[in-house]
């Protein structure tokens, strides 16, 4: 689902959406309109001051350009008198000033303008406006040195919007399709409602109903919130169907922090049965109460292909939390870090990343309970573990779910073997996962292919994968070493170590 | 093909214990009575979260699944793959076919029945929803009901009579079966068959989970060679392993927590044989002492005569 919360970057904003307006009093020097180029979508009447006679029209250019040269030497001093909101009939006041609050801070003409690019930027990521224009006029004669900023929206003429889009999830094996329905701003508070429905190739699919509020109780905290209903299709790799239905809410605190609740009744299903004994224990109804907080700091020039910077995610969850103790219980810690390195020939960037995850129940008998399949970390796919932020999942070389810990799956008699394709075993996924890998991308001499965006990469990469819960903690095993006395030759080390038990075949 | 398996491989997977049964659902207690009955050493695992499951029981062995909802049930597939087999040669027999139809169909009708609707299910949240959250078992449990009452073909306008019916069955299942039983150990000559499994489970749900109100349950006690054939295999096979003999078939089951709260007087039960057995032995002992304080009476009584006397003639 196209997340409204990802607001634009305000300096990739045109300067051009900010106009200054002209006015027969003169702010210190004058103030000259300027033209506006947009990519269409604006109204050009609204910025048309009055008609200009020639000598008006020079006057207004020489203005101008004293101030422009003023600006470029030193700041002008202005001071922010009052926003003025025009234009809007259905969203409410306090929304849109909400956005534009940025602006009264600055003291400064530089400063304005950037601000008003911001609240520019932010106005249009609410998505509910077709248009959004900023002019500053002079503020009341009587108080020279203001400004008045003038917020002129045009609000969606049709609320309903409707998008068909194709996306590859990081958890998924195939494409999906997802169909959505928003309805903008019922109740004028930037609110967008929407309905989707997603099917992937491998017969998943979900549909939800979904809230995005902008603000909560007048925070900048994006909130968002859906009731889902969902299907997972495990059944080719681990032998179980996962159905959900549930209800899920997230708050953005902070560009960095986010915080998400999920209430959801689980089954897994293996309706070929044929599932192996670990994942026949799991069958069966649950019910999922957690909640998630996200740390992320992301400080790279690209996601997709970063050349230059670092990343940190640290994802901490506990479920559980009812008063109901029959609720599944169990605590998952992920973290991910990334750093790119630039080499300087050929956009080449030498870029690293670790990431590890770990989970285990808890409660009484945590000890000897397994952990929840849906909690456990899986593996391998199609997706580059350069790009994905979500803890250890992705990994060159395997196949889906193709690394870890498996069992034999059910041997039955006369079995129709399905060609090729027959899997013998599931993975059951691992308690404790560790990913790390290095990869040096480059872009190739050809122009041809640095104009399609084709660049290579050489990469290397590791993952592990263990249980834990379920008693099979006790095959690891701590260690404390102090020697005592060793040969001059000795290779030795103290301290404490970890050590993995397997049990010998 | 499972012969040479190593036995402690051999796992039962079913519904959790309750009401004093090693599993308190009356679909799995069969496959785990059949698997007693035929001295089969196995390990017992639970399944307390899919009570809609029709999968459960299930019978594993390394990669060796039996699932209840495959070839007519888990007993029916042991016996197919050749695990474990107490119906040979009996499956040929006329009578064996009309008893399993009486068993599987009419009592197995009368008992679904009673469970979800005659007692308004009051057992059923022991049983399958204990261990899901409240809002689930609730969802579940009017899920089943509806189910239960569709497979019963009932409605509003026939349930009374086909509440008639299921009891009417139920009752005429309880004598045929009772008279061919008689006082024997099994329902066929000296050997446990499946069906005892089918009918030993019957008759344990029915007497130690559902509620002393329930009519069918009162309708089984009538017939009291019944609950001796279930007391005797019970404590033959059932309890062979465990420490401790539950408590009889008749008394209150402990763990119970219907309506039955007040000691309510009910009808004396049967005296079982080896009460019959010791208040003979009783009686024998005290004629015994009778008899010897007799004789020690007259004996003493005489010898001290014969002092008197001798003292007399001084």
């Amino acid at each position: 689902m196209a997340n409204p919360a990802d607001k634009p970057d305000p300096n990739l904003t045109s300067p051009d959406e900010v106009e200054l307006r002209e006015d027969p009093e003169d702010i210190n020097g004058g103030e000259e309109e300027e033209e506006d180029e947009y990519e269409g979508e604006d109204d050009d009447e609204a910025t048309a001051s009055k008609p200009q006679s020639r000598e008006d029209a020079a006057a207004s250019r020489v203005n101008a350009q004293n101030l422009f040269r003023r600006m470029g030497v030193a700041p002008v001093p202005v001071r922010v008198h009052d926003v003025i909101v025009k234009g809007n009939e259905k969203t409410k006041d306090h929304v849109i000033e909400a956005e534009v609050d940025g602006v009264r801070h600055a003291t400064t003409l530089q400063e304005l303008l950037e601000a008003a690019n911001v609240a520019n930027s932010n106005l249009r990521a609410l998505d509910i406006f077709d248009s959004v224009k900023i002019t500053l006029d002079a503020g009341p004669p009587e108080l020279p040195d203001t400004t008045n900023v003038v917020v002129k929206v045009v609000e969606s003429q049709s609320p309903l919007a409707a998008e068909i889009i194709t996306s590859t999830k990081s958890q998924a094996r195939s494409s999906s399709l997802e169909g959505s329905l928003k309805y903008k701003n019922i109740f004028g508070h930037g609110d967008i409602w929407d309905t989707s429905l997603a099917y992937g190739c491998d017969s998943s699919g979900e549909v939800g109903l979904g809230l995005y509020l902008p603000r909560l109780r007048g925070r900048p905290s994006p909130f968002t919130s859906r009731v889902y209903l969902s299907t997972q299709d495990w059944i080719k790799f681990s032998s179980y169907r996962e159905r959900a239905l549930g209800v899920s809410l997230g708050v953005l605190l902070s560009k960095n922090h986010e915080l998400g609740y999920t209430l959801a009744w689980r089954n897994l299903i293996d309706p070929t049965q044929m599932a192996s004994r670990a994942i026949r224990r799991q069958i069966g109804h649950s019910l999922v109460s957690d909640l998630k907080y996200s740390f992320k700091v992301d400080e790279r020039n690209s996601a997709l292909r970063p050349t230059r910077g670092y990343s940190f995610v640290s994802t901490s969850q506990i479920g559980g939390l009812a008063p109901d103790s029959r609720t599944l219980r169990f605590l998952r810690q992920e973290f991910d870090v990334k750093y790119a390195v630039p080499l300087g020939f050929y956009r080449s960037a030498l870029n690293f990343g670790v990431s590890g995850g770990i989970t285990f129940p808890w409660g009484s008998g945590y000890k000897s309970r397994a952990s929840s399949v849906s909690e456990r970390f899986f593996l391998g796919g199609n997706i580059s573990p350069v790009c994905s932020l979500e803890g250890p999942s992705a990994l060159w070389g395997f196949k889906t779910r193709g690394l870890g810990p498996n069992e034999p799956r059910r041997e039955v008699e006369d079995e129709n073997q399905s060609g090729g394709d027959a899997y013998e075993r599931d993975f059951v996924g691992g308690d404790v996962a560790v990913t790390a890998y290095a990869d040096l991308s480059f872009d190739f001499p050809l122009r041809w292919f640095r104009e399609r965006g084709i660049h290579g990469h050489v990469f290397a990469c590791a993952g592990n994968m263990a249980e834990l819960s379920g008693n099979k903690y006790r095959n690891f095993t701590l260690n404390y070493c102090h020697i005592l006395k060793k040969q001059e030759h000795d290779r030795a080390k103290s301290g404490f170590f970890l050590t993995f038990s397997t049990p010998s075949s | 093909m499972e012969g040479d398996q190593d036995t402690s491989d051999f796992t039962l997977v079913t519904r959790k214990p309750c009401f004093g049964l090693p599993t308190a659902c009356p679909n799995c207690l069969p496959a785990y009575i059949y698997l007693k009955l035929a001295q089969l050493p196995f390990q017992l695992a639970f399944n307390p979260t899919f009570p809609d499951s029709e999968e459960l029981p299930y019978f594993e062995s390394g990669t060796y699944v039996a699932y209840n909802n495959e070839d007519g049930g888990v007993i029916e597939k042991l016996k197919k793959d050749g695990i474990v087999n107490l119906d040979s040669q009996l499956q040929s027999l006329p009578e064996y076919l009309s008893l399993k139809a009486l068993i599987v169909s009419w009592l197995d009708e009368a008992l679904t029945y009673e469970v979800w609707v005659g007692t308004e299910g009051i057992s059923a949240s022991k049983i399958y929803y204990s261990d899901l959250p409240w809002a689930i078992g609730k969802f579940l449990f009017y899920k089943q009901t509806y189910l239960a009452k569709n497979r019963l073909g009932l409605t509003k306008e026939n349930a009374e009579r086909r509440e008639k019916l299921i009891y009417k069955r139920a009752s005429e299942a309880y004598e045929a079966l009772s008279t061919r039983l008689g006082e024997q150990k099994f329902l066929f000559e000296d050997r446990p068959s499946s069906l005892d499994a089918f009918f030993l489970s019957h008759i344990l749900f029915t007497i130690q989970v559902l509620p002393e109100t329930s009519v069918l349950r009162c309708k089984l006690l009538e017939h009291s060679n019944l609950v001796r054939y279930a007391e005797r295999l019970k404590s033959e096979f059932l309890e062979a392993s465990s420490s401790s003999p539950s408590p009889p078939l008749h008394s209150f089951p402990p763990s119970f927590s219907g309506k039955g709260s007040k000691p309510k007087s009910k009808p004396k039960a049967e005296k079982s044989e080896e009460e019959k057995k010791f208040k003979k032995r009783a009686r024998f002992f005290l004629a015994a002492q009778f008899i010897a304080v007799v004789i020690y009476v007259s004996v003493m009584g005489g010898v001290s005569s014969d002092e008197v006397e001798y003292e007399d003639d001084d």
